[in-house]
């Protein structure tokens, strides 16, 4: 039971990290809350599924072409809803509230309330230190979810486009002085952080089959990684992220799993109650 | 004070909707009795989000509160349906105290992420604890009236806007209004000249939830029925909308925003489960091109 919990807490943990990757990303360049992320994530799930159940396409191939869908549809987002709102917080907000509401109606327009499920990409299970049997499916997703986030601090430290990100997160006003264009900066990095979204959806896909609403708890927790880790903070989304699945599936184990998804807003009550900032937060000047 | 024409048209107008139960039958009855309860919600949210320029998205759990306060009292411990009410508006006024001591310090995007993750909490626990709430299922509530009639609530609903309209105008147009003007203008400049930013925002966050508490425990005394559809985001967003379509930031906005998408929405039902996403592109085509509202394109004129 433990061991099974901590297992389930890393997985899980592992995906939280990358979806709120995204939201940080957004958040510490343009200050902005992207509120429909959870509907991304289940567009690329929907559209994997598409992709490799009704055109029959190599399940990889169907995952790069989701992301990379969801990517453009960003960066479209971007382009018609956020850009005239530069300036004012609380109006982006409320767009991309009122758009996750619209994608959510679309999908059950689209789709039906079914669950809907892509094929998984290795079948039967793998014995873990000889203490349970662990599906390989969701091996699999640790795995790819841990290469994906590697990937995007790699990214983030060694490349110039990760460089002008940081500067940028860091300073606004000295980045656009020393050369920045800030406006091609947030199309693209709002969509690729739109993109990560789309990679934790394609990756956790097969283990739990998208519907219409199923994204509304993964942006939630997403957004509470985030306060958690402190806004706009990488290394914040990754410790944040691990903790709240090992809290919820500790939880869900021990205390009540009817009350899983509470555990992690306790821990955000204590931490606005405590560390407003939180864990890895900077005050702001 | 430029108070005298406010309340002349305001008793003109409730003075003529007085009138309405005389023409209107059952159906178009209860319609008008959903768009004062819009009213209520949207007026008190626009006083949040237009005039401290704090988005919440807990305002249908505040409704959800006082409903389930009032509900839960009255059907389980057979306590007055009205003394019910009044303990709802208050329940649901300390716990927005609660939330917005504990979030209002940062203001901002984390209000609305905290308010989004109350809102959740707030429907986990409805629906776990099935022996109190009866879960999905509904809770069935006793009515505020001895024999049920459609005019009877209109009345009450009528009387309910009305207090929740004053209390707002007053609150707007007394100097704590011009705090929170002060305040959305700018923040800094505000708590430059003494301004204490947090309590104001605190106290319109207090008194935006016990609004909403009047109007939910209303609600679901009128529908005999409280289930988590009250305190839902599918009520936020709603809400929401209306506020945005009317135009927000300004007081009649939300009301002609709350007539007009009820109306609307009771043309469109024929198209199902389908009239959220309609409602949906329109709030988001308004947004983005008029983000003052209807308000706003008739004053432009």
């Amino acid at each position: 039971m433990f061991s099974l919990a901590l297992m389930n807490g890393i997985v899980i943990g592992v995906i939280y990290a990358l979806s709120a990757l995204g939201v940080s990303l957004i958040v510490g360049i343009m200050n902005v809350v992207n509120f429909a992320h959870g509907e991304l994530y289940i567009l690329a799930g929907y559209f994997s599924f598409l992709f490799a159940d009704a055109l029959g396409w190599n399940i990889y191939i169907s995952m790069a072409a989701a992301v990379g869908l969801v990517f453009l549809f960003g960066i479209l987002i971007e382009y018609t809803l956020i850009r005239p709102t530069y300036g004012d917080d609380m109006y982006s907000l409320i767009l991309t509230f009122i758009l996750s509401i619209v994608l959510q109606n679309a999908y059950l327009f689209i789709f039906g309330p079914y669950p809907n499920k892509p094929p998984g990409w290795v079948k039967g299970a793998t014995n873990v230190f000889g203490q349970f049997y662990y599906g390989n499916q969701r091996l699999a997703a640790l795995v790819a979810g841990v290469v994906v986030i590697a990937a995007v601090f790699i990214m983030l430290k060694k490349t110039w486009f990760g460089k002008i990100i940081r500067a940028t997160s860091q300073d606004r006003e000295m980045a656009e002085l020393n050369g920045v264009n800030t406006k091609w900066l947030n199309m693209y990095s709002f969509g690729l952080g739109c993109a990560l979204a789309g990679a934790a959806g394609v990756i956790l896909a097969p283990v739990f089959p998208v519907t219409p609403t199923s994204g509304v708890p993964i942006a939630l927790t997403a957004f509470v990684v985030v306060v958690l880790g402190g806004m706009g903070s990488m290394w914040g989304c990754i410790v944040g992220g691990l903790t709240l699945g090992l809290v919820e599936n500790f939880g869900a184990a021990f205390v009540s799993s009817g009350y899983k998804h509470v555990f992690g807003f306790i821990i955000l009550i204590l931490v606005l109650a405590i560390r407003p900032v939180g864990l890895f937060g900077r005050r702001e000047s | 004070m430029k108070d005298k024409p406010f309340y002349t048209i305001l008793i003109l107008i409730a003075g003529l909707f007085c009138f309405l139960p005389l023409f209107l039958d059952d159906y178009n009855l209860h319609v008008v009795i959903l768009c004062l309860f819009y009213v209520m919600m949207a007026s008190s949210w626009n006083l949040l989000a237009g005039y401290t320029g704090q988005v919440s998205f807990a305002h249908a759990a505040f409704a959800g509160i006082g409903a389930y306060t009032t509900g839960i009292l009255s059907a389980k411990l057979g306590i007055n349906p009205w003394i019910g009410v009044t303990l709802g508006i208050l329940v649901a006024g300390v716990l927005g105290l609660a939330v917005g001591v504990l979030c209002l310090r940062m203001g901002g995007i984390y209000l609305s992420l905290t308010t989004l993750g109350f809102s959740e909490i707030l429907h986990i626990i409805i629906t776990n604890e099935y022996e109190i709430t009866r879960g999905t299922m509904g809770l069935q509530v006793p009515g505020l009236v001895a024999d049920y009639t459609k005019s009877a609530y209109f009345y009450i609903f009528l009387a309910g806007a009305v207090v929740t309209l004053v209390i707002l105008y007053k609150l707007i147009h007394s100097n704590v209004g011009l705090n929170f003007r002060a305040v959305q203008n700018d923040e800094r400049a505000a708590a430059s000249l003494g301004v204490n930013v947090v309590r104001v925002r605190v106290l319109a966050f207090t008194v935006s939830s016990a609004l909403a508490g009047l109007a939910g425990g209303l609600y679901g005394h009128y529908l005999l029925l409280v289930t988590p559809e009250i305190p839902s985001l599918n009520l936020q967003f709603l809400v929401l909308s209306m506020t945005v379509i009317g135009g927000m930031g300004s007081f009649v906005g939300p009301i002609i925003g709350a007539f007009a998408l009820e109306v609307l929405s009771e043309y469109i039902r024929a198209y199902g489960e389908y009239h959220v996403l309609v409602f949906g592109l329109v709030a988001l085509l308004m947004a983005r091109f008029f983000p003052k509202g209807l308000v706003g394109i008739i004053k432009r004129r």
